[in-house]
């Protein structure tokens, strides 16, 4: 997968914490990620779609992450995953997802992204709907490690244009 | 002032509903989705609908409120994470009357809600 179509998710995620929160995470080395095993103790999926691309972006956090990030943005302090953490992780993935989509439209890009879901619990599991491997970008953010995936699925523009001459053949 | 916050996310519901309060907006009510918001409607002064929401969104909703006599021109200002350039052309389109891309600060919510506010008054 091309690096200018993972940018865009890296730029949504620093700027939205930066704003959210005051203080962008640190990138840490890119790899790819080839099972389904969440890496967090909760995780938001947001799929997208668009004419000739289809994919996923997840964030995965541990819990005593995800319990700071809501006691930071709203004050109150939580002690354990409740429908309010699975609230904000989820709205946190969808700023972020908002963020890449309108990025992404400078690589000609066009996507439609779905409402986010969120999954809770020790080792669950991350249905992607681009292809596998997909890409795992790991951060550190204060003394926390959390981790975006990004999966992708981009039809080549030769099969975009047979098809549209078989469009037009009909 | 009544404003209607209508978003999916409760947490961003609070978020939004603590920085009126904290500019001296109160009297707001909350909902869910589009729908719900319409249920919500009476007495309204000004709505602010996030876009992503499931059962209505809040492009459907600009569009019923739009084309309800009752409501067509209380003011929509639209929070979403959708900065793109097409779905803002298409909001203001729709008759929105502002719109703020999440993640915001809490100046720029306040600043844009006082402009709406001025201008439709
Ligand atoms: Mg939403």
């Amino acid at each position: 997968m091309d690096v200018k179509y993972i940018n865009p998710f890296i730029n949504a995620l620093d700027h939205t914490m930066a704003t959210m929160l005051g203080v962008a995470p640190e990138r840490m080395t890119i790899s790819v990620k080839s099972h389904n095993i969440a890496l967090g103790d909760i995780s938001a999926i947001i799929g997208f779609a668009g004419e000739n691309v289809q994919g996923s972006i997840a964030l995965s956090f541990p819990e005593k992450m995800a319990l700071l990030l809501y006691r930071r943005i709203i004050g109150e302090v939580v002690t354990r995953i409740n429908k309010d953490i699975e609230d904000i992780v989820g709205e946190l993935a969808n700023i972020v997802a908002g963020g890449a989509k309108t990025e992404l439209e400078n690589s000609r890009l066009f996507i439609h992204n779905a409402i986010p879901s969120v999954i809770v619990g020790k080792n669950h599991t991350i249905a992607h709907k681009g292809t596998t491997p997909f890409v795992l970008i790991p951060f550190q953010w204060e003394t926390h490690y959390f981790t975006m995936e990004v999966s992708m699925k981009i039809e080549s523009t030769g099969l975009l244009f047979k098809r549209a001459l078989a469009a037009r053949a009909t | 002032m009544k404003i209607l916050v209508v978003d999916d996310s409760a947490t961003m519901r609070r978020i939004i509903m603590k920085h009126l309060n904290d500019a001296g907006y109160t009297g707001t009510v909350e909902a869910e989705n589009g729908l719900e918001a319409i249920s919500r409607m009476e007495g309204v002064e000004l709505v602010l609908t996030d876009w992503n929401m499931p059962v209505m969104d809040g492009m459907s909703l600009v569009k019923e409120l739009r084309q309800n006599p009752a409501y067509s021109r209380v003011p929509i200002v639209m929070i979403t994470s959708i900065g793109a350039r097409k779905e803002v052309v298409e909001a203001l389109k729709q008759g929105v009357n502002n719109y703020i891309v999440k993640p915001f600060t809490p100046s720029i919510l306040i600043e844009k809600i006082k402009s709406v506010i001025e201008v439709t008054a």
